[in-house]
């Protein structure tokens, strides 16, 4: 089979190019800001901005507020389709993939439509409020990850099981839920979080049209005033995406080894 | 000549030789099983024959044509495999029309064919079913027939057995054997279960670390098996270590009771150790019992298995089973009785490496 | 009522109130929102029933920009597929070395989920107009690439943008399914004397198709329903029906706030229907694998 082989070989190396020169090229456009010389000053002058680090704290903040509210909503929610409502897990998840279905401009398009200062759920009447809504969007976006990952995690466990000797034991339900559920399904809420990071910090649509400060539109700000701060940005974002995929693997794989203790 | 000829076959995957020195020839409509532990090389020799991997030394004849440039898709070869490999994509009928179509044969040929398949098999109502709609058991007959279709010189069956229920098991392994017969195909089974091997063989070859131990019927495999190998791997055979007493008159003891053997012990002297094989079968401690010779021993165990009763005794330090048949107002042996065992010496059989 | 129906009831009722919190989050943050448009797309200014926004949409520039997004969106799944699928195999079946596979995997994890304004910053710092594989086709191999008509803020440019995502995602959902490929398959073909392109042909293919074109069906929602590439690689100059959506709500140009809703809708009906088919064969595809 050695033509086969000189096929997967051609394959990945067109497929390495394909990925791996843009970084390069992105790189070395993003030192290019001194004449004549290469320099870091774009990423000086990125860090030194105070847009960016205002923008990139909201992000984070807002990721960080995400990740709480939506493992809040996630975990019981599937922990209780699992334990008593099999019934309904069609549609549940049919439901956690609409967001996918959907774009998320036409969703947004549609909180901008019922929930402005005139409705009768006035969040964007403020700025505290658009930022719950904010919040709530991208709940909505990570909603389809999230779901999926917590759920995967709770297949390995016999919740049922769990509840029962916890309830034997007279646990209350919050005690049954952060003692016993969250600690087993760890590993899926982390791979969740990670992914709902990712998609948080980088996203633009939504913060741009409820006009928040997020880092999304002030990547997308700095894309069509400046040269060569956009390829340095690009870099800190690709870092970024790394290094949420990279903790990810290595919660997966952790948990993959690791024995879950009731 | 015979019709599928392996000889000095020999494999190695690296430095790691499975397969050594195979010699085999198999008849036309013979029924032959590779038998053996897992591991010892009878998924390689068997697709060594199919062609998936090419031997590092020696030569395939299928009727008397050398197969080493032969791809796998020009031996003309059937193969049923241990996960019935089914295309899931396709229904029965399309399974076992794959191989005719392939061959370039008209629609009415095909149709004509799969359907007399089927009939073979007893599954004519499930064409149109696909894999996944159907039992192991269904699955695996129907590999049965998409691997007889084309009409194959050989049949090869890579355990074909090992996935399904004891039951089915049984009942497949019938329906093969009564398939096989019907169509005179030459087969190759192969099994690491030897009442399989010895239910439905014509020949059994007992496999060890990538050698053939033994080839013969599965009478002379179980009744007389040629190496200690054998003689542990098939059947419940008891192997006992005795001390040679008087090489010239064939004296042994066991745990120091002395018996009298039929068969010259070779070229020992007194003091050595010998093995000797006796089938759990061969002896009874009821009082009418014939035989010439007999051990008396304590019964460390007695278990119940069904039709018969396996009673374990010690004698000396060597244990020794033996089986009796189970019927109405039998009492068995209690553990700690003390009982005697008779048999004929010629049931002694001397086990040489 | 007894006794016994009042508890049945009751107990119910608390299994309701379970994903009481989840079913008042759908409904706010996604059946409601969505219904508000798809509703809006029937109405008129004055609140009445009409077809008007759907025949609305039916002019040459929304037709045009719907157009052009779809071929965008088809050019970009049926090339990420393409190359996704042979990137695939190249790892799972061609025999290589196994750190190039987890390599791949790891890198198409992060690849697949960098996308959107960044990723626009990436390709015009590569294939700008001073991008640095611009610069060095004209100065090593003297090409000038926007001499031949290439500009990344068109389609093709865009296409080849989008396939950066498009690639990595197919990578990661058709390994499984090639992985899945039970080497018994093709033995059982090759023995009953199929080559093999037959088996490619008859078995294999045919048994990866569900998988292969229900990916592709989600690479081209997920390209549909793309806006910050885009947006910010060609500003709003490139009028795919995400940007004249942004545009219509951030300052009605349509001058119709209905026709935007229609506007939505015709987005909705597309993601919407490719990812049912996918589903769909998803569906089919693991029944198949079992
Ligand atoms: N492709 C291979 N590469 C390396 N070793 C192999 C390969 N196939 C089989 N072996 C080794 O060869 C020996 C015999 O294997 P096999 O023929 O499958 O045994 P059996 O079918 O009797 O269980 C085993 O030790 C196995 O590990
Ligand atoms: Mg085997």
């Amino acid at each position: 089979m050695k033509t086969q082989k000189i096929g997967a070989w051609i394959a990945v190396l067109f497929g390495a190019s394909y990925f791996i020169i843009p970084l390069i090229a992105t790189f070395e456009f993003s030192l290019r800001m001194r004449r004549g010389e290469y320099s870091f000053d774009a990423y000086r002058s990125v860090f030194a901005d105070v847009q960016f680090r205002e923008s990139f704290s909201y992000s984070i903040v807002m990721a960080i507020l995400t990740i709480v509210f939506g493992v809040l909503l996630v975990v019981p929610t599937a922990y209780w389709v699992r334990l008593r409502l099999p019934q309904m897990r069609p549609f549940v998840e049919f439901i956690t993939l609409m967001p996918l279905v959907i774009p998320a401009i036409v969703i947004v398009f549609g909180y901008l439509r019922l929930y402005n200062s005139s409705s009768f759920i006035p969040f964007t009447g403020s700025a505290r409020g658009t930022d719950l809504l904010l919040m709530f969007s991208f709940m909505t976006l990570s909603l389809p990850y999230m779901y999926r990952s917590v759920d995967t995690a709770m297949r390995t466990i016999d919740v049922a099981t769990l509840t029962e000797a916890a309830q034997s034991l007279g646990a209350s339900w919050p005690t049954i839920m952060f003692k016993c559920i969250f600690p087993n399904v760890m590993s899926g809420v982390l791979s969740g979080a990670f992914i709902t990071f990712a998609i948080v910090i980088g996203e633009f649509t939504m913060p741009s049209l409820l006009n928040r400060p997020a880092f999304g539109p002030y990547l997308q700000l700095i894309g069509a005033n400046r040269a060569y701060e956009p390829p340095a940005l690009a870099i800190i974002a690709f870092a970024i995406t790394w290094a949420s995929m990279a903790l990810l693997q290595l919660v997966s794989r952790f948990s993959k080894s690791a024995p879950s203790k009731p | 000549m015979s019709f599928l000829e392996l000889s000095g076959i020999q494999k190695s995957f690296g430095p790691v030789q499975v397969v050594h020195d195979f010699d085999m020839t198999i008849e036309k409509g013979e029924f032959v099983s590779f038998l053996g532990p897992s591991g010892c090389g009878k998924t390689t020799v068997l697709r060594m024959i199919a062609g998936f991997e090419t031997p590092s030394g020696g030569t395939i004849r299928i009727n008397g044509k050398n197969q080493e440039s032969l791809k796998p898709n020009q031996r003309n070869i059937g193969m049923v495999f241990q996960a019935y490999a089914l295309f899931p994509n396709m229904t029965v009928h399309d399974n076992v029309a794959f191989g005719l179509k392939i061959a370039g044969m008209n629609k009415a040929a095909v149709d004509a064919r799969v359907k007399e398949m089927l009939g073979l098999i007893h599954l004519g109502h499930l064409a149109d079913r696909f894999p996944y709609q159907m039992s192991g058991g269904q699955q695996q007959r129907v590999a049965l027939a998409r691997a007889l279709a084309p009409k194959p010189q050989v049949l090869l069956l890579d355990e074909p057995l090992s996935a399904l229920d004891a039951k089915i098991r049984v009942s497949l392994r019938e329906e093969i054997r009564m398939i096989q017969q019907q169509l005179g195909i030459t087969t190759v089974f192969v099994t690491h279960d030897q009442e399989e091997a010895l239910s439905i063989s014509d020949r059994i070859v007992v496999m060890n670390s990538g050698r053939a131990d033994q080839i013969g019927t599965p009478f002379d495999i179980y009744n007389k098996p040629a190496t200690r190998f054998v003689a542990s791997f098939v059947g419940t055979l008891n192997l006992i270590e005795a001390t040679v007493v008087d090489p010239a008159s064939n004296r042994i003891s066991i745990g120091d009771q002395a018996i009298t053997l039929r068969e010259p012990l070779g070229p020992v002297k007194a003091g050595d150790t010998v093995s000797l094989a006796l089938r759990p079968e061969a002896g009874s401690i009821a009082e009418s019992a014939k035989g010439d010779t007999a051990l008396t021993g304590q019964v460390v165990s007695s278990n119940f298995l069904g039709s018969v009763i396996r009673t374990r005794m010690k004698v000396g330090d060597p244990v020794i089973s033996f089986d009796m048949f189970n019927a109405p107002g039998l009492s068995p042996p209690a553990v700690g009785d003390v009982v005697t065992l008779r048999f004929t010496a010629s049931d002694l059989l001397i086990i040489r490496e | 009522m007894s006794a016994k129906q009042a508890i049945d009831f009751r107990k119910t009722a608390i299994d309701w109130l379970g994903i009481l919190p989840f079913l008042l989050f759908a409904v706010m943050f996604l059946i409601a929102p969505t219904l508000y448009l798809v509703t809006g797309a029937f109405l008129n200014p004055a609140g009445e029933f009409t077809f008007d926004n759907i025949s609305g949409l039916f002019t040459d520039k929304i037709l045009a920009s719907y157009w052009i997004s779809i071929r965008v969106s088809l050019a970009s799944s049926l090339g990420g597929a393409f190359i996704g699928f042979f990137l695939a195999w190249a790892v799972v079946l061609g025999g290589l070395p196994s750190w190039i596979r987890s390599s791949l995997l790891t890198f198409s994890g992060v690849a697949s989920n960098f996308a959107g304004v960044p990723l626009a910053f990436a390709f015009l710092a590569t294939l700008g107009r001073t991008g640095l594989v611009t610069l060095l086709l004209r100065d090593w191999f003297g090409i000038n690439l926007y001499a031949t008509g290439f500009n990344l803020l068109s389609f093709i440019g865009l296409t080849i943008t989008y396939m950066y995502f498009q690639i990595p995602l197919m990578v990661l959902i058709i390994t499984p399914a090639l992985d899945g490929l039970k080497k018994e398959w093709r033995e059982a073909a090759e023995i009953l004397g199929a080559t093999n392109t037959q088996y490619w042909m008859k078995v294999a293919l045919p048994i990866l198709f569900p998988s292969i074109l229900g990916t592709t069906l989600l690479l081209f929602a997920n390209a549909f329903g793309a806006i910050a590439t885009a947006y910010s690689l060609t500003g709003s100059t490139f009028n795919i029906v995400p940007i004249q959506l942004y545009a219509q709500i951030r300052g009605d140009v349509l001058h119709n706030p209905n026709l935007g809703y229609a506007l939505a809708l015709g987005m909705i009906v597309i993601t919407g229907i490719s990812n049912l088919i996918y589903i769909w064969l998803r569906m089919r595809a693991e029944r198949w694998q079992k």
